[in-house]
């Protein structure tokens, strides 16, 4: 690279924390899908696709509303949005189908992500959306040398309060035990007498709720575009896999791997950056198959 | 003391009475009805070798295409940049999906089943990656057009021929691998890895052969696909085509030999019909896919053999 | 034969197998016994590869063979039976057995010539000796679980295993499939002169047919001797008294 020799500290660090900021999104996107996983052991595809929707319908909310409040509503309005969609998804149709092979599981949360593609093409239409970053959030803070774009700074602290919430959800609440318990040992529960049906409900409709969630967020830093669900199902997948599967902390872990080398990747290799956390999470596995930490199932 | 194999009269005649009559088409049939069924044969050998690791060898094989497309581009590439002979472009495609196959199954039949599919998706998924944004090698999004074909196989009956006998040959060798030892003892790692393993196989080396088989057949299916089509792009590589096949083995029936054929022929004729008539097709094949997983879960070929059973069943008392 | 020593095995702290220590003479049946949870399926686990110890070695035929993958061990010549039915459940009573047969002979790669008439005869003749030879072309997930079981013994002997470990080839048998299954036991060590490792339940049939008993109790062997010996053993009657 011609400009390889120019790379300062500052320029390095600065690239980290965008980079930083990314995994925020990552690292909630992941975590929905790594609760989902660690309950029900569904590899969710449609996963994706409520990403995509929430990213779609934040930006509609704030399209209609406007400004700084248009954003709040459009963070809150996206993810329960979502949330009820899956609600019905789940009850409606999921739940019929919790004891069959994974392989169906998976093919039907795909015909999801099938379903969903065209119905955003038949709502939104297939141009490209944007979405403004909030006035509330423009500008930039400095500091020791480093320039961060307020809502990459607004991201990050984002990530950490979605972290200890979650935390406190599976630690704290009856429903987080349950779903612990039954992640580990679902006849075990189903024994005791548990409504492990409700459980997977709640459980389903938080990990979607996520995707909505992280959705929502990243629409003011990119282009909504049809294709965005694709890109991010692949991540989520792999951040899940370095991660442990169904593991909290792992999937804020795979998420730091993946966003950090991705944001050297971009510095060193701008063309194939995506390659490089792919080779990160590969050299990973080779070494330690079952993922970084210990994966609950 | 062995006694010497016998193919049942059937079995011999019922695949030469097909071929037989796939070789006619040409002659009464219309161009667009030879190139159809031209697609038909190229998917459903794709969709059976997806078959070989799917339904016979129980692995979550979620990424499939991506042999297919490096098939596809191997010959392609071979074709446009070099001036090698034909044939070394037709042979690098099995070639090159193989070692792919090699690669990606070096990593992840480590992994237990779930795992391994994930990781096998993302995997893919890296490949599309670079396939599609490498522009000066692999023509990015476009793809490569207007691919200079031998002209014993270029245009549309010789093509088809190329195509049907390439097929027949590799569905012989398909079945004879599920029929073989191999093939045994690869349903039973389906069955049950671990008692495969208490029984002296090594599981994940029959896992990664199979693999590299399997993609080795699904790269033939992509240098058919550049006969047939004269062009690639990168979305043979993308993974929803992967799942497209997935979906074709199970409508078809995926404990059975052919069931992935009838499968991937009754999708490509609606995604030919259908998808003449409205853009949606891919929320049509959604919908469908969530009718066959509540309704048809052992597939076309299942469902039919229920039927033939009960017929037999009521005629008999 | 087999020589196990100071074997050692936790699951997050629960040690299953403390310090299990067993000897296997060539032509013995060796019966395992002990209360629930006394760590015997883990023994046996350990000593075919699928569980690896956290210490201690398993010698069979002067050589080491602790922590190797369970089917370079079954390669060695030892081979087991599951205590939950564990068999290929869709293919036909015969494959099951002839996938044992072509492993053995190490013909698992072949990829061209078809399946269906190697190791017949040698198939066949297990499937004879455990009567299932009518039941030869059933799926073995339709079987009785009765038969299913017996399956599960004849899958085993598939390998031409010189020392056989069963792991309680009885639990859910009727009474009189428990008598045919102990005929069977010794028919075999007398007809083949295998070596046979085994655990049960059922003390009638461990003082019926072993040669050798082992007894472990909390993951430890307290004594292995003779079966009149262990009888006389007052740890033993212990061990036992505990439980009840």
């Amino acid at each position: 690279m011609a400009e390889g020799g120019s790379f300062t500290l500052q320029t390095i660090l600065q690239q980290l924390l965008v980079g930083l900021s990314r995994t925020t999104i990552l690292f909630i996107v992941a975590s929905g899908m790594s609760l989902m996983l660690g309950v029900l052991r569904i590899p969710n595809l449609a996963h994706g696709s409520f990403y995509m929707i929430g990213a779609f319908l934040a930006y509609s909310v704030s399209a209609a509303i406007g400004s700084t409040m248009g954003f709040w509503a459009a963070v809150l309005v996206a993810p329960i949005g979502v949330a009820l969609l899956s609600f019905v998804i789940e009850r409606g149709l999921f739940r019929h189908l919790y004891d069959r092979e994974h392989l169906m599981l998976l093919l039907f949360t795909f015909s999801f992500t099938l379903v969903f593609s065209d119905l955003i093409k038949l709502i939104w239409g297939s141009d490209y959306r944007s979405m403004p970053v909030p006035e509330m959030f423009q500008g930039s803070i400095q500091a020791m040398g480093l320039t961060l774009p307020l809502y990459n700074a607004f991201l990050l602290a984002v990530g950490p309060v979605v972290a200890v919430g979650l935390w406190l959800f599976t630690q704290k609440t009856k429903i987080g035990k349950i779903a612990r318990a039954a992640a580990v040992d679902r006849e075990m529960v189903d024994a005791i007498g548990i409504d492990v049906q409700m459980v997977y409900s709640m459980v389903f409709v938080i990990g979607c709720l996520l995707a909505g969630l992280g959705g929502a967020l990243v629409a003011p830093t990119q282009n909504i575009t049809q294709g965005m669900d694709h890109g991010i199902i692949m991540e989520t997948f792999l951040i899940v896999i370095v991660g442990g599967l169904g593991n909290i902390w792992g999937a804020l872990t795979g998420a730091l791997v993946f966003g950090l080398s991705h944001a050297v990747g971009i510095m060193v290799f701008p063309q194939f950056a995506i390659v490089i956390p792919y080779l990160a999470v590969v050299v990973i596995l080779l070494f330690r198959p079952r993922g970084l930490l210990k994966s609950i199932w | 003391m062995e006694t010497p194999f016998r193919y049942s009269s059937s079995s011999i005649v019922t695949p030469i009475v097909i071929l037989v009559i796939l070789a006619c088409i040409p002659w009464v049939g219309s161009r667009f009805f030879i190139y159809l069924v031209s697609g038909i044969l190229v998917t459903g050998l794709l969709a059976t070798s997806l078959n070989l690791v799917l339904g016979f060898g129980g692995m979550y094989q979620f990424h499939h295409a991506v042999f297919y497309g490096t098939g596809a581009y191997c010959t392609a590439l071979f074709l446009t940049k070099t001036a090698l002979a034909p044939w070394v472009a037709f042979v690098a495609a099995p070639v090159g999906a193989a070692l792919l196959g090699l690669a990606i199954g070096v990593i992840c039949v480590r992994l237990s089943k779930l795992y391994f599919g994930m990781l096998q998706i993302s995997l893919g998924s890296l490949v599309w990656a670079v396939v599609y944004r490498w522009y000066g090698f692999t023509g990015g999004d476009d793809g490569i057009h207007g691919i200079p074909l031998p002209s014993w196989i270029s245009g549309g009956k010789p093509a088809y021929y190329a195509v049907l006998l390439t097929v027949a040959v590799c569905f012989f060798l398909l079945h004879r691998i599920v029929e073989s030892p191999f093939g045994r003892i690869f349903q039973a790692i389906r069955d049950n890895p671990v008692r495969c393993e208490a029984v002296g196989i090594p599981v994940q080396r029959h896992q990664l052969i199979g693999q590299v088989l399997a993609a080795a057949f699904a790269g033939v299916a992509g240098a058919l696909f550049v006969v047939v089509e004269g062009s690639v792009f990168p979305d043979m590589l993308f993974w929803t085509l992967s799942l497209e096949i997935l979906i074709m083995c199970l409508l078809g029936g995926w404990f059975r030999f052919w069931g992935p054929m009838v499968g991937a022929a009754i999708i490509v004729c609606l995604r030919t019909y259908v998808g003449s008539y409205t853009e949606y097709w891919t929320l049509i094949l959604g919908v469908f896919l969530m009718l066959i997983i509540f309704f048809l879960p052992d597939g076309v070929l299942g469902l039919a053999e229920r039927l033939t059973r009960r017929h037999a069943k009521v005629s008999s008392t | 034969m087999l020589h196990v020593e100071n074997l050692q095995k936790s699951f997050e702290g629960f040690m299953a197998v403390a310090d299990a220590r067993l000897d296997v003479a060539k032509g013995d049946i060796v019966a395992v016994i002990g209360p629930n949870g006394a760590g015997k399926t883990t023994l046996f686990n350990l000593i075919t590869g699928q569980l690896r110890p956290d210490r201690g070695r398993v010698l069979f035929k002067d050589e080491d063979i602790t922590g190797l993958p369970p089917y370079r061990i079954c390669e060695r010549g030892i081979c087991r039976s599951f205590q939950i039915v564990n068999i290929f459940p869709r293919l036909s009573v015969f494959e099951n057995v002839q996938v044992a047969v072509l492993a053995h002979r190490k013909r698992t790669l072949d990829l061209m010539k078809p399946a269906r008439n190697q190791g017949v005869a040698e198939t066949e003749r297990i499937l004879t000796g455990f009567g299932l030879l009518e039941q030869r072309d059933r799926k073995a997930g339709t079987l009785s679980h009765g038969d299913q079981k017996v399956l599960e013994m004849a899958i085993a002997l598939g390998n031409e295993p010189d020392l056989l470990i069963l792991d309680e080839p009885t639990a859910g048998m009727s009474p009189e499939e428990t008598a045919h299954c102990l005929a069977l036991m010794k028919r075999l060590s007398a007809e083949t002169g295998v070596t046979i490792l085994f655990c049960e339940h059922d003390m009638e049939l461990v003082f019926a047919v072993s040669t050798s008993i082992m007894v472990m109790q909390q993951g430890k062997t307290i004594i292995q001797d003779t079966p009149e010996a262990v009888r006389a053993c007052k740890q033993v009657q212990e061990a036992y008294l505990g439980e009840c």
